[in-house]
């Protein structure tokens, strides 16, 4: 059997947004193949802290947050028949200082006045929603309708699905460069061959810039470096996601019993590494200092990894999801600056309309176009 | 990473007997687990481990690294070479939050 | 930060021989590791090395280890214990756990040396309490002093497998048989000669399909297999036993190379995952070297050669060597490596079976392979294992071409002859005379080396053979002669017993046995 080089809509990248993408595509009888560099979820998609919040969005993609945890997540392991671990457990954020109850005050308020259930609690109401933090914490902000899910869970979860419905998947194969044919895009130059497609989905995160920039569309992005423990599997103590004011640390415990805790160095964003996923010797004992302050009871508890991603920063940290029209039948999807997972299941929803209907008719991303970059004056 | 083509599989799972025997002690993750985890579409040790937390344990795939490329290969009917590996990650020992917590960068006097 | 020129990481065999190595050439070394003692796995391994003087052959393992230590100390190497290596990260950055802090430290150049952890096979049971590795069966014996079962069904005959049979028996352990999924014994003959003359049954083509029990093992059920090592039904047998040892290889330990970067593959004739390397031992990330059972499953005694060999290249780049230094010592380490990496056993074999005879055009033994002894018609074949003359003259029962020489060494006439390539089999000098000394029957590693006097009394023999176990026979006393299988074959008396500090704990014992059993009687068991 000759190998498929062609389909309806070729997806490039094979993470959370492509398998999403591909699943409802799919679903819509589309004829999809989906091309990755490396493997399925290899990205940002399984290398983040699992958050599927709505609080400390910006208003231009809180509908997509609002839609997703109103509408997908609560179905989500039902309807793709994989356990995505989802929990609506809600996120509290802690704060040991003055500074820090101003800096949630101010955060509460932006959220309260998107229409968002957040409150200001005392730090002996937050310790009844977590009985095990610190006697130090004094204040938090809490947001009910928050929680958290399974990254890799919920990657492989859609790209099973998708495979399911009859979505091909080609990976080991590095796309080069897209072109047009005749006005319209077209063609996807690999390292093995030529693919060609009517429609294609750009949604390569980090990497997304590089293959745009070979048909001469270009977005603010730059990649940022970030880390995360994990711990060995500890009785279940809390459904919470966890922030803190100062940011040294935030996560959640996963349903296996695990923390998995994410956090900044404060270096990271100069960090040497290249083009490895090494993590930085200073990021964990960081994180680490950071959680016993608000958590001294996790003292003991072994650290069994850290590791490290990058995910695609955009200048004005929200994603760029549009219709490209110089480009016709060019689609993008990427910036999603460190937050997206928790959207991806509605973005999935808005790129397959985009792509399939002209527009986005059921969540409003009409913020998010790639044309909305300006120069200061 | 080698390029890999994948279509969904429209045979049947089929299930053995020994499927319940636990591969991964840590995690207790059976024979039958990762043979599903196959056969749903996993096709490198990576994608199987996120898939089912094999080797994300105490051990880190130590013990059952080997035994859960076998079982892959087995049903993929290739080499455990193909399958990829999975990344060594700092610390490769557990070490503790609180001994995390003390790091010591600077020159300190013997 | 604190900086060393080079840090070690794994005080095991390669590891200090690679510490001592730079030291000695003036360089800045530490070497961590995290045990609470150094030495690695030499300190478990109490039977006599293989390989030529150079290789330390006929020392035990942990005298090797003892060796080396002291080398290290005299020399005021730094050997930081307790002190467990986390991670490796950009610019050559170390981790160390050490007094319950996270130290950190740069090196100009690392060797990760951190050896090889054992393999294990899964089958029904295959989780439960009784089933270990036979690397923790040596710890429990030989480091702590603890029996790890009283019956063991040992799965594995590779050379480990044999090894840790042997010591299980001279620990007092009852080793009930040895099993191997391949047709052929892995290990070397003379290991599994020596096991088999005990009387422990050897199960070529059987694997391992139950372990009996819930909260411990109460017996093992093994079956035949097939060519595709699958278990034939029917065959099952359940074996009486309540330890199942797996000696099925070992894997490198090689995440903090994969950790760091280094270009990895997966390489079965290396044992699984290993870092690319140069031919100096050098990964990808330049700096970065691995030697020892990390940079591919060998033994020990390759291990120490491969450290220093190493260590000497970091040396030549840090300036503590000039360039012809460097490639005199190179090429003596690698004349060394390649006397020990020859013969049907090298790493570059590992896997094959399709050797039917020897360098030297003999044979080789197919009931040794399936069985672990030889037949008396088989070593016909071999000259030094069946010439006779009147007299004591010694029989050398080494049949394979493994990397070995002490025996002629041993022998102050030159009675015994193996030559400069030490994979040739042992030679017998016809013209010299054997006095009857015994220092070859201890000098052999593989215990293959007997003494017989077809002449020494009318209608009666004697035969000299190794021996290490408790309690000591002693002059006078009788018991019965045991031939290769370990069947009972007569009555034996014991009329010699010879132990003296050059043969290191392997007693030379003689016993009188009737003529027409001198070739069949190889070992002696005392009436109980």
């Amino acid at each position: 059997m000759s190998e498929k080089r062609t389909a309806d809509i070729i997806i490039i990248g094979g993470g959370i947004m492509g398998c999403a993408t591909a699943y409802r595509l799919a679903k819509r009888g589309v004829d999809v193949l989906v091309l990755e560099k490396k493997e399925i979820g290899n990205g940002g998609s399984c290398r983040n802290a699992g958050g599927v919040r709505q609080s400390a969005r910006d208003p231009k993609e809180l509908p997509l947050a609002m839609y997703a945890v109103q509408n997908i997540w609560p179905q989500l392991s039902e309807e793709l028949g994989v356990d995505v671990e989802y929990h609506q457990g809600g996120n509290l954020r802690l704060g040991l200082t003055d500074k820090d109850i101003k800096i949630l005050e101010n955060h509460t308020a932006k959220s309260v006045k998107l229409g968002l259930e957040v409150d200001m609690i005392s730090g002996d109401k937050a310790r009844e929603l977590c009985p095990y933090m610190s006697k130090e914490v004094v204040a938090a902000s809490w947001c009910p309708s928050d929680g958290h899910a399974n990254p890799l869970k919920a990657s492989l979860g859609f790209y099973r699905k998708a495979l399911q419905l009859g979505v091909t998947f080609v990976t080991g194969i590095k796309v080069e460069a897209i072109e047009k044919v005749k006005g319209r895009i077209r063609k996807v130059i690999t390292d093995d061959g030529v693919y060609e497609a009517d429609k294609i989905l750009l949604c390569a995160g980090y990497e997304s810039r590089k293959i745009a920039n070979t048909v001469g569309i270009d977005a603010p992005v730059e990649r940022q470096f970030n880390e995360v423990l994990v711990t060995e599997a500890q009785p279940k103590m809390f459904d919470i996601m966890l922030g803190v004011a100062g940011g040294e640390f935030y996560g959640h415990q996963s349903e296996h019993g695990s923390f998995v805790l994410g956090g900044n160095s404060g270096l990271q964003a100069f960090t040497s590494n290249n083009d490895n996923f090494v993590t930085n010797s200073l990021t964990a004992p960081s994180i680490s200092r950071g959680i016993i302050k608000y958590f001294p009871i996790l003292e003991n508890v072994k650290v069994v990894r850290t590791w490290s991603g990058w995910y695609d920063q955009c200048i004005d940290v929200l994603p760029v999801i549009d219709n490209i029209p110089e480009v016709p039948g060019l689609t993008v999807a990427f910036g999603f600056s460190g937050h997206g997972f928790g959207i991806s299941p509605a973005v999935s929803i808005a790129v397959s309309e985009l792509m399939l209907d002209g527009k986005s008719t059921t969540i409003d991303i009409s913020q998010l176009g790639y044309d909305r970059f300006k120069a200061k004056s | 990473m080698r390029k890999v083509i994948r279509i969904a599989n429209t045979e049947p799972f089929v299930e053995w007997e020994d499927d319940d025997m636990i591969i991964c002690r840590c995690e207790e993750i059976t024979k039958g687990e990762i043979r599903r985890a196959v056969y749903d579409g996993m096709r490198t040790t990576n994608e199987v481990k996120r898939y089912l937390r094999s080797g994300m344990g105490l051990c880190q795939g130590q013990t059952c690294q080997r035994l859960v490329q076998n079982i892959i290969a087995g049903e993929l009917k290739t080499k455990p070479s193909e399958l990829g590996m999975i990344q060594g990650r700092a610390p490769v020992r557990p070490v503790e939050i609180g001994v995390f917590s003390k790091n010591v960068t600077d020159v300190k006097e013997d | 930060m604190k900086r060393h020129e080079l840090i070690v990481i794994g005080a095991g065999p390669a590891g200090l021989s690679a510490t001592i190595e730079a030291k000695k050439n003036g360089m800045d070394v530490v070497v961590f590791d995290e045990n609470a003692k150094p030495g690695g796995q030499l300190f478990k391994q109490i039977h006599k090395f293989f390989g030529s003087k150079e290789h330390h052959a006929k020392v035990r393992g942990f005298r090797i280890g003892q060796e080396l230590l002291k080398e290290a100390e005299d020399l005021g190497v730094r050997v930081e214990l307790d002190s467990t290596v986390m991670g490796i990260y950009e610019n050559k950055e170390v981790t160390v756990k050490q007094n319950g802090e996270v130290h950190h430290y740069k090196g100009d150049y690392i060797i990760i040396a951190t050896g090889a952890a054992e393999n294990m096979i899964s089958f029904k049971g295959w989780n439960i309490p009784g089933v270990i590795g036979a690397g923790a069966a040596q710890t429990m014996m030989n480091i702590q002093g603890v029996q790890p079962g009283s019956k063991i069904l040992m799965v594995g005959s590779g050379n480990v497998g044999l090894v840790v049979s042997f010591q299980l028996m001279q620990a007092g352990c009852e080793v009930v048989a040895i099993i191997d999924a391949a047709p052929r014994v892995g290990g070397y003959g003379v290991h599994a000669a020596k096991v088999a003359r005990t009387g422990v049954p050897f199960y070529l083509s059987h694997t391992v399909v139950e372990a009996k029990g819930t909260d411990h093992v109460t017996g093992a059920v093994i079956a035949e297999v097939d060519n595709h090592f699958q278990p034939i039904p029917g065959t099952e047998k359940e074996l009486d036993v309540d330890t199942i040892c797996i000696a099925v290889g070992l894997s490198p330990m090689s995440q903090l190379a994969s950790n760091a970067t280094c270009d990895m593959a997966l390489i079965p004739q290396k044992g699984g995952n290993v870092a690319l390397l140069s031919e100096y031992g050098e990964t990808s990330v330049s700096g970065i070297y691995c030697a020892g059972d990390v940079a591919g499953i060998e033994e020990a005694s390759s291990a120490m050669i491969q450290g220093r060999s190493v260590a000497s290249h970091v040396c030549m780049k840090g300036g503590y060597l000039t360039d012809e230094a460097f490639a005199e010592k190179y090429q003596g380490f690698q004349d060394a490596l390649g006397q020990l990496r020859q013969g049907m056993f090298a790493p570059q074999n590992k896997g094959r079976n399709d050797f039917t005879e020897t360098d030297e055009g003999y044979p080789i033994s197919k009931t040794l392979l399936a069985k672990g002894y030889m037949t008396e018609e088989e070593l016909r074949d071999f000259p030094a294992a069946s010439y006779k003359k009147d007299g004591v003259h010694p029989v050398l029962e080494c049949t394979q071409n493994i990397p070995c020489n002490p025996c002629q060494d041993a022998c102050n006439f030159g009675c015994i002859k193996v030559g400069e390539n030490i994979t040739r089999l042992p030679a017998v000098d016809e013209e010299k005379k054997c006095t009857g000394c015994g220092m070859c029957v201890a000098s052999c590693s593989g215990q293959a080396i007997f003494l017989v006097d077809e002449t020494y009394e009318d209608g009666f023999a004697v035969v000299t053979f190794p021996y290490e176990f408790l309690p000591m026979p002693s002059i006078g006393e009788k018991g019965t002669a045991l031939d290769r299988q370990g069947k009972a074959v007569c009555e034996a008396e014991i009329i010699a017993v010879k132990k003296a500090p050059v043969m290191d704990k392997t007693a030379v014992v003689t016993m009188k046995v009737p003529l027409e059993y001198v070739n069949a009687a190889r070992f002696y068991k005392p009436l109980v």
